[in-house]
């Protein structure tokens, strides 16, 4: 009767052990998969920051200076 | 407007996936693999929603072949990149469930391995984008690799039913052992990976668009 007490104490002890691990190996994979999808948003919008800092700095680089198109156009009237 | 509805279907997917996290916590644990089981609301929708975007790649790039439109070529590449997210995600839930049942982090069996070749095409696709410089050669290449790369979605998908596998049976149907009070958590968590895979691809649509303007700006610059 004492040996089986004993037995059972260690199968609920084992069980515990059991799903303990399974829950901290749930967590685990919730935290992957989240993580996972922040990090890629957050890569989305550094992306897309540096796309719209280029094209700026592209427009810019286009752009004929202010001062540079009203003096052409002087020297043109004249 | 477009940003606002984009954000808005974000915040939605967002809100459902974090009310599922508290769904899944009330759930009780399955009767055979206990609480690790729950990882399967994140596995398979991530799965489905990797394979679903590699369907789409799939028929832009057909598009694309046909049409010489760069819309679709725009859509592949961001449907790829996305689903390529996805599919890293299933992977690694995956590897951490097949630790707790398996004692192993991985199992070169059909349905893992087929899925990380599948990975690893789609990611050899985007390496191969970034190696070609001329717009039409390289959308026309990638279009290419991109339906040879499908090949390999059904072979993931019927693995388990074509060979012998560690990777278990669906468990959906063919009296699966998914209990039945999990279907709308599972419903709605599949939901909200698919709107978020939505957004994700219409923010990286636009991304492309950013990136052809900035070769048009490039090119007038050369030209000057």
């Amino acid at each position: 009767m004492y040996a089986l007490l004993l037995q059972s104490a260690d199968d609920i002890t084992r069980e515990v052990a059991r799903l303990d691990r399974n829950y901290a190996f749930l967590s685990y994979g919730l935290i992957v998969a989240w993580l996972l999808l922040v990090l890629y948003v957050l890569l989305m919008v550094a992306r897309e920051r540096k796309l719209k800092r280029e094209i700026e700095s592209l427009k810019a680089m286009l752009e004929p200076p202010a001062s540079t198109s009203s003096a052409s156009r002087q020297s043109q009237t004249r | 407007m477009r940003d606002k509805l984009l954000f808005l279907i974000g915040a939605v997917a967002f809100g459902l996936l974090f009310k599922d996290i508290y769904v899944m916590t009330t759930l009780p644990p399955e009767v055979n693999q206990g609480a690790i089981f729950k990882i399967i609301f994140f596995h398979v929708p991530m799965a489905i929603t990797a394979l679903t975007c590699a369907l789409v790649a799939f028929g832009a790039s057909v598009t694309f072949l046909i049409t010489k439109n760069f819309k679709a070529d725009a859509l592949a590449v961001a449907v790829t990149e996305v689903g390529l997210a996805f599919l890293a995600g299933n992977l690694i839930t995956g590897s951490i469930w097949g630790r707790v049942i398996w004692g192993v982090w991985w199992a070169w069996d059909a349905r893992l391995t087929s899925a990380l070749v599948c990975w690893l095409l789609y990611a050899g696709y985007l390496m191969l984008r970034r190696a070609i410089e001329e717009p039409t050669q390289r959308a026309t290449f990638a279009a290419v690799f991109s339906i040879f790369a499908f090949i390999d979605v059904p072979i993931v998908i019927f693995s388990i039913k074509w060979w012998r596998t560690q990777h278990p049976q669906p468990v959906f149907w063919a009296g699966g052992s998914f209990p039945a009070e999990w279907y709308p958590t599972f419903g709605w968590n599949m939901l909200a990976m698919m709107l978020l895979c939505v957004v994700l691809t219409s923010v990286r649509l636009r991304q492309e668009e950013f990136q052809r303007e900035i070769d048009g700006l490039r090119r007038m610059a050369h030209a000057l």
